[in-house]
């Protein structure tokens, strides 16, 4: 009883995603060590990742709208515009968390912004989570395709 | 899209380091709605539309933590006095905690986690136009009742859990044909004289989800003759059920079995046939017929066969002679056109059967869907 009473204190924690859940991500998908520094494009921030002297990629956080709160996710890319993964930051709906799950999110892996990204199709869906699977897959393309807009024109390089 | 109410500041991608998100206030209002057009065989049945559902779902973030969220559902349209059909129900209003990731407090009135369709029942995510029979007789969709549990999905694993402790069902309620249904008290001025316990566990994986419910609870009420004590005259609910999909198949599949052990008593009481076992299950295998002709769409042409087979005197109690045309037999076929993931046109073909070959029939119905 009293260890449960402290595991749920322990895991309260505050819902918005802290920015040591940002870099534990960073250090998940980069390796540890990567070094994480903020550009500017526009009024969005990029987080440029890199190691030493080499580029290890770009990565953004965004947010999209679940069935009626949003889910904090992030999208990294490699130097050559492919996926890397992504990340489910923060997800505060008692519903649909399994787009959180590994199984789900690496079908996103390799993928690039020419690709197809279809709900059911390339991308398989998750039964009574329909809404953040479409939500966080919407936002992932859109994410993608930004991404790979500004390094291809040299906004973030 | 949704609509969204003190929440402009959101945007699709925000700023590092992350935006908190200040604890403001926000409303959010969804919704969904079917119109059905029924018509079956025989003489002087003639087809009818209706607008079986409109349905406001309404959500409202009192900080990051605490959150309403509620159905108000209109159902034929529109109620009037004296006339048979119509209703404005509440489907949910319940109030969720978020303690951790794993874990969401709730309490108010809640879905009890039953099958597949009792907890996600928009017309989108169902093939055929009306709900499945065996979604009616055997699960009472949309079951609702008034209780307080906790709901979550944990973390990395897989699984996902909701457990409730809940009012209990009325045995006066209990009959042949729909078995629990009318024991259903919906929130209403409900008897708290037997709690009732729910729950269910869950596994996902892309494609897949497969869930096992329960559901165990006294029905007696004050009524001595039928139970007594909390657990009195208990109605014991198991159930299972599966879904797989993968490219252009879709596969699910629903089994119950619902013991109600002092049927007798409660038949001598109130001077009905309830069975004693309310069994039964189906399943349903779908094909997107866009994957021949066009491969590169987004949008779903779902073709579907469902065959269902339920009994609501599976077993009865000594004193009643079963009636072999409440053994069911449900064979639906037909097409889903989903232009977008929430909106739906459906058409389907049913063949109404049962053991006892009494009043069987067919089934036309076509129908419109949509969820936001």
């Amino acid at each position: 009883m009293t260890l449960a009473l402290a595991l749920l204190l322990l895991t309260a924690q505050s819902p918005a995603a802290p920015p040591a859940k940002v870099a534990a991500s960073i250090a998940r998908l980069f390796g540890p060590g990567a070094r994480a520094d903020t550009l500017r494009v526009d009024t969005v921030s990029v987080l440029r990742v890199s190691r030493a002297d080499s580029l290890l990629g770009f990565a953004a956080i965004g947010n999209v709208l679940g069935k009626d709160q949003p889910i904090t996710f992030l999208v990294a890319i490699d130097p050559t515009d492919r996926l890397k993964d992504v990340d489910i930051l923060v997800y505060r709906e008692p519903y649909g968390g399994e787009v959180a799950y590994e199984p789900w999110r690496r079908q996103f892996r390799g993928k690039s912004a020419s690709d197809s990204l279809r709900v059911g199709e390339e991308i398989r869906s998750i039964s009574g989570a329909t809404i953040s699977v479409h939500a966080v897959t919407l936002g992932v393309r859109r994410m993608l395709a930004q991404l790979t807009a500004w390094h291809q024109s040299g906004a973030i390089r | 899209m949704r609509t969204l109410l003190g929440w402009g500041l959101f945007v699709v991608m925000g700023p590092y380091p992350v935006r908190i998100l200040a604890a403001q206030e926000r409303t959010t209002v969804g919704g969904y709605g079917e119109v059905h057009y029924s018509n079956p065989t025989g003489p002087k049945t003639p087809p009818v539309v209706n607008l079986a559902r409109f349905v406001v779902y309404l959500a409202h973030s009192f900080d990051d933590r605490l959150a309403l969220r509620s159905e108000l559902e209109v159902e034929d349209a529109r109620i009037e006095g004296g006339q048979v059909g119509g209703e404005v129900a509440l489907e949910q209003a319940y109030l969720d905690y978020r303690l951790a990731d794993w874990i969401t407090l709730r309490t108010g009135l809640v879905l009890p986690p039953v099958g597949i369709i009792n907890e996600t029942h928009e017309p989108p995510t169902f093939n055929g136009v009306d709900r499945p029979g065996f979604d009616h007789d055997v699960i009472p969709t949309t079951w609702r009742e008034i209780g307080v549990g906790a709901v979550g999905t944990m973390p990395g694993g897989g699984f996902a859990y909701r457990v409730y402790l809940v009012n209990g069902l009325r045995a006066d309620g209990l009959s042949a044909g729909e078995g629990i249904r009318g024991g259903r008290q919906e929130g209403r001025q409900a008897s708290f004289a037997n709690p009732s316990l729910t729950g269910r566990l869950e596994w996902a994986r892309p494609g897949v989800k497969i869930g096992g419910s329960f559901w165990y609870g006294g029905t007696a009420d004050t009524n001595a003759a039928v139970g007594t004590g909390s657990f009195g005259a208990p109605v014991a609910l198991l159930s299972a059920d599966a879904r797989y999909e993968n490219g252009p198949f879709a596969l699910r599949a629903v089994v119950a079995n619902i013991s109600v052990s002092d049927a007798q008593a409660i038949n001598a009481a109130y001077g009905r046939s309830v069975g004693s076992r309310i069994a039964g299950g189906y399943l349903e295998g779908a094909y997107n017929l866009l994957r021949l002709f066009a491969p590169a769409s987004s949008q779903k042409l779902n073709a579907f066969l469902r065959h269902e087979r339920y009994d609501t005197q599976a077993s009865v109690p000594a004193g009643v002679t079963r009636d072999r045309s409440l053994a069911r037999r449900i064979t639906t076929l037909g097409v889903t056109y989903k232009p977008t993931w929430n909106t739906a046109f459906k058409g389907d073909y049913q063949l109404l059967r049962n053991a006892a070959g009494a009043g069987e029939s067919e089934l036309l119905s076509l129908g419109v869907g949509y969820q936001f």
